[in-house]
């Protein structure tokens, strides 16, 4: 490996030396920050970059290490770090995150020796660095051919993060970065249904109290559960999670706020609650602008429509299925407008509703339905509590009660 | 440092609450791996898709599972040991007897039993089949089918059986190729049609029989969904996987019912788009937006009239359900002044007249006749309930292949 130009022998050895003292001197002043700063391996700080260099100029790095008690206490961290940094450098992702995967492993025995907390920050820094090394591995995998693992190695490892933070002391309150760390491993695979068991363990065990915990990892834990409970379609419990999110995300986080929206309209759309325009247009939402519009104008076939046009967007967030199920508030409306136009014409029969009207009404929409199939879709909404009245058969009419025929959701998700 | 360990799954139970599980390895004697990258036009952008190789080759110093890849060489059905035991035992079926002996069996009878408690490790080569004799042994079980010399709870338990066993060995060596694609497909649609044929059986723990029949269903659709993966190329997409995919959907009609513990919607997010545009999933969309919106009317007919065979097995149950939905709407809605004419809600519902009025009964429904004897469903009944022991469907009016 030829040296790299402009740097000596001497200039590698002292930048690896320079590393080396930083790192022991932030372990013994217990300086977590700059700890942290020392283990971002994808950062690409030009610190750690030129290092990379250095070490793949000056090879022997292991005797560096043991040079001095400061850090050779630390040299199966830093032995496989530095081969993680190498590697990395050289764009060897695999070897890179083999490497620091003992790296970090290294790190967690030491970490559970030191008593207090001191050191969370770089613990994150760790749990943050091992899914993305991971993440690029297995790129890296799959584009040679390969299966990827690596991913799941790491979602092993953040595991056992997570049982050295689940205890009494301080540390404890580590356990949720980690958690939305795993969260992020678990939807990448799609093995969705492990976030159950971290789940649990954060909101039963006695010694977790949610409260407790950083700000930032309860809205990203926060947005996680809620975006499960929107797979599930349990939109009183999404609708909370996902509201929890918005409100304690930081404003100026747009695009995380974008993100937390993604899922929240559409658990709002299904409990009757509009977004305005300007907010879609803000967070550059507007795939659900025609979603919203035909809602306001009981427009069948705008919703179906703007269904098609975004499915393949839609479908890979998980909320397709919740949009198509707004079909019933759409023609909740349609029949309100098609009332409130025989109101203006004439306020004593309004009520009364021939079904033929209705086909009407869909027919200019271009939906071809039938009657039987009109009168089918009224005695839904009638059975869903959507409309209030009842359908008369042979006279092929629906007449509609005279208080509040329409009742509006009201935040509850439509009946089932 | 500690390895992360990865436990190998258990070849026999396949379990796989995981849905691409990562179970699968190469196998020498499968085709040159066509490998795509992860930008072809099937991948999602922020999923990273599991795929797995077909070479033998990438195994790496650390993967966790070094177990052998074994190549099984017993030639017959059923390995001898273990048919001279099962003589000895008299644990024959009544397939396997020769001449209705119950204590003789023959090389030509004898087909491998499953069993749960053995590992890999200590199976030896000489009792497992390799992929011929299992692609003959399984064409041979599924020939049973086409007997009725047997009441088919009894078939349907000796197919479920040694299917398993065949499923068990074909996971035990590793067989991830087309061939073991077809033989899974034969499989699953042996497990939907008993979906159907065991609704009319009336023994009494037929309800465990039919659990455990759709527990089988789903493993082995899992299984065949990860073979689908392994051997999909940027050329082209399985010509059954549509319709395969269509029957995962079906399954999860109901609300209640996530038989693979995933959400549909979660799930949606790694089927491949030209699956997702297929004709056979295009139906199965359909049926469930009509089935969640209780769109009754359209919910019927399009099964009716575009459902395959095999899918309407796995809907049937669900006919029943909207049946009750409709009659439940009719009730609750309809005018009390007008009741509903029974030609009418027959064809609303697709059912001949006459068991349309069981079925009201079933529910609690009263009919009410006029002076010239024309029957109608009386509305605001206050007695409506669930159907009752309505195990069966009652077809759909005069369409009739779907009594196959």
């Amino acid at each position: 490996m030829a040296a790299y130009p402009g740097m000596s022998m001497g200039e590698a050895h002292r930048r690896i030396t320079e590393y080396l003292n930083r790192f022991s001197d932030a372990v013994s002043k217990q300086d977590a920050a700059s700890l942290r700063f020392l283990l971002s391996l994808s950062s690409n700080s030009p610190f750690l970059l030129s290092l990379a260099d250095a070490l793949n100029t000056f090879h022997d790095s292991s005797r560096l290490i043991k040079h001095s008690d400061h850090y050779s206490q630390f040299s199966d961290i830093l032995f496989n770090f530095f081969r993680s940094l190498q590697t990395y450098r050289l764009a060897n992702l695999f070897d890179s995150y083999q490497a620091f995967e003992k790296s970090a492993n290294a790190f967690i025995q030491e970490f559970r020796n030191w008593e207090s907390a001191w050191a969370l920050e770089a613990l994150y820094a760790l749990a943050y660095e091992i899914r993305v090394l991971a993440e690029r591995a297995d790129r890296e995998l799959a584009s040679n051919g390969k299966s990827p693992e690596k991913l799941k190695a790491a979602g092993s490892f953040l595991m056992k993060v997570f049982g050295v933070l689940a205890g009494k002391g301080p540390k404890r309150v580590g356990a949720l970065y980690v958690t939305c760390q795993l969260f992020k491993v678990y939807f990448k695979l799609g093995t969705v249904h492990l976030c159950r068991s971290v789940i649990r363990s954060i909101e039963t065990a006695r010694i977790f109290d949610f409260e407790e915990f950083p700000k930032r990892d309860k809205v990203t834990y926060m947005y996680y559960t809620g975006r499960l409970e929107v797979f599930n379609e349990n939109f009183p419990a999404a609708d909370n999670k996902l509201s929890y999110a918005l409100t304690h995300c930081n404003p100026r986080r747009e695009a995380n706020i974008r993100m937390i929206l993604k899922y929240l309209i559409p658990v709002k759309l299904s409990i009757g609650i509009l977004p305005k325009d300007w907010l879609l247009e803000k967070y550059n939402l507007v795939e659900y602008r025609d979603v919203v519009q035909a809602l306001r104008r009981g427009d069948l076939r705008l919703l179906r429509h703007a269904l098609q046009e975004h499915e393949d967007r839609f479908l890979r967030s998980g909320v397709f299925l919740v949009l198509e199920k707004l079909e019933l508030q759409v023609y909740q409306r349609l029949v309100k407008k098609i009332y409130f136009i025989q109101k203006q014409k004439d306020p004593t029969k309004a009520h009364q509703v021939k079904l033929e009207v209705i086909v009407k009404a869909l027919k200019w929409l271009e939906m071809d339905m039938d009657v039987d199939e009109v009168e089918c879709i009224m005695s839904i909404l009638i059975y869903k509590n959507l409309v209030k009245g009842y359908f008369a058969h042979k006279s092929k009419v629906v007449v509609l009660s005279k208080q509040d025929p329409f009742p509006k959701l009201n935040g509850k998700p439509v009946n089932s | 440092m500690e390895k992360s360990h990865r436990q190998r799954p258990n070849p026999s139970s396949s379990s796989s609450t995981q849905f691409r599980s990562q179970k699968f390895r190469s196998n020498p004697t499968t085709k040159d791996g066509k490998f795509t990258k992860n930008n072809s036009p099937n991948a999602r952008e922020d999923f990273v898709k599991p795929r797995r190789a077909s070479q033998q080759t990438q195994q790496h110093v650390d993967d966790s599972s070094n177990l052998p890849v074994l190549l099984g060489t017993c030639p017959f059905m059923c390995p001898v040991a273990e048919r001279t035991q099962r003589e000895r035992l008299r644990d024959l079926a009544v397939f396997e007897r020769v001449d209705g002996n119950p204590r003789k069996t023959s090389s030509d009878l004898a087909v491998k039993k499953f069993c749960r408690t053995i590992s890999i490790r200590d199976m030896p080569t000489s009792d497992l089949r390799p992929l011929p004799v299992l692609e003959d042994t399984l064409d041979y079980l599924l020939s049973f089918l086409d007997s009725s010399e047997h009441p088919f709870e009894v078939v349907h338990d000796f197919i479920f059986d040694r299917t398993r066993s065949i499923r068990q060995d074909l996971s035990m060596q590793n067989i991830d190729n087309e061939k073991a694609i077809y033989m899974y497909e034969k499989m699953v649609r042996f497990h939907v049609r008993s979906l159907h044929k065991l609704r009319s059986c009336t023994n009494e723990n037929i309800s465990s029989v039919h659990y455990l029949n759709m527990e089988q269903l789903t493993k082995a659709l899992t299984t065949l969904f990860n073979l689908y993966d392994i051997n999909r190329s940027s050329e082209s997409i399985n010509e059954n996987e549509a319709e395969f995919c269509s029957f995962y959907v079906l399954l999860h009609l109901g609300s209640n019912s996530q038989p693979t513990g995933e959400s549909l919607s979660l799930w949606f997010r790694q089927v491949p788009i030209p699956i997702i545009k297929s004709k056979e999933m295009g139906f199965a969309r359909r049926i469930l937006r009509f089935f969640r919106m209780g769109n009754y009317k359209r919910f019927l007919l399009t099964t009716a009239a575009e459902a395959s065979f095999l899918q309407y097995c796995i809907i049937e149950p669900y006919i029943i359900e909207v049946r009750a939905l409709a009659l439940s709407c009719i009730n609750n809605g309809g005018y009390k002044l007008h009741p509903y004419p029974l030609t009418h809600l027959s064809k609303l519902l697709m059912m001949k007249e006459s068991d349309l009025v069981s079925f009201c009964g079933a529910c609690g429904l009263e009919m009410v006749t006029d002076e010239v004897g024309n029957k109608s469903l009386l509305t605001k009944q206050t007695t409506f309930c669930s159907p009752k022991g309505a195990s069966q469907s009652y077809g759909f009016l005069n369409l009739e292949p779907f009594e196959r």
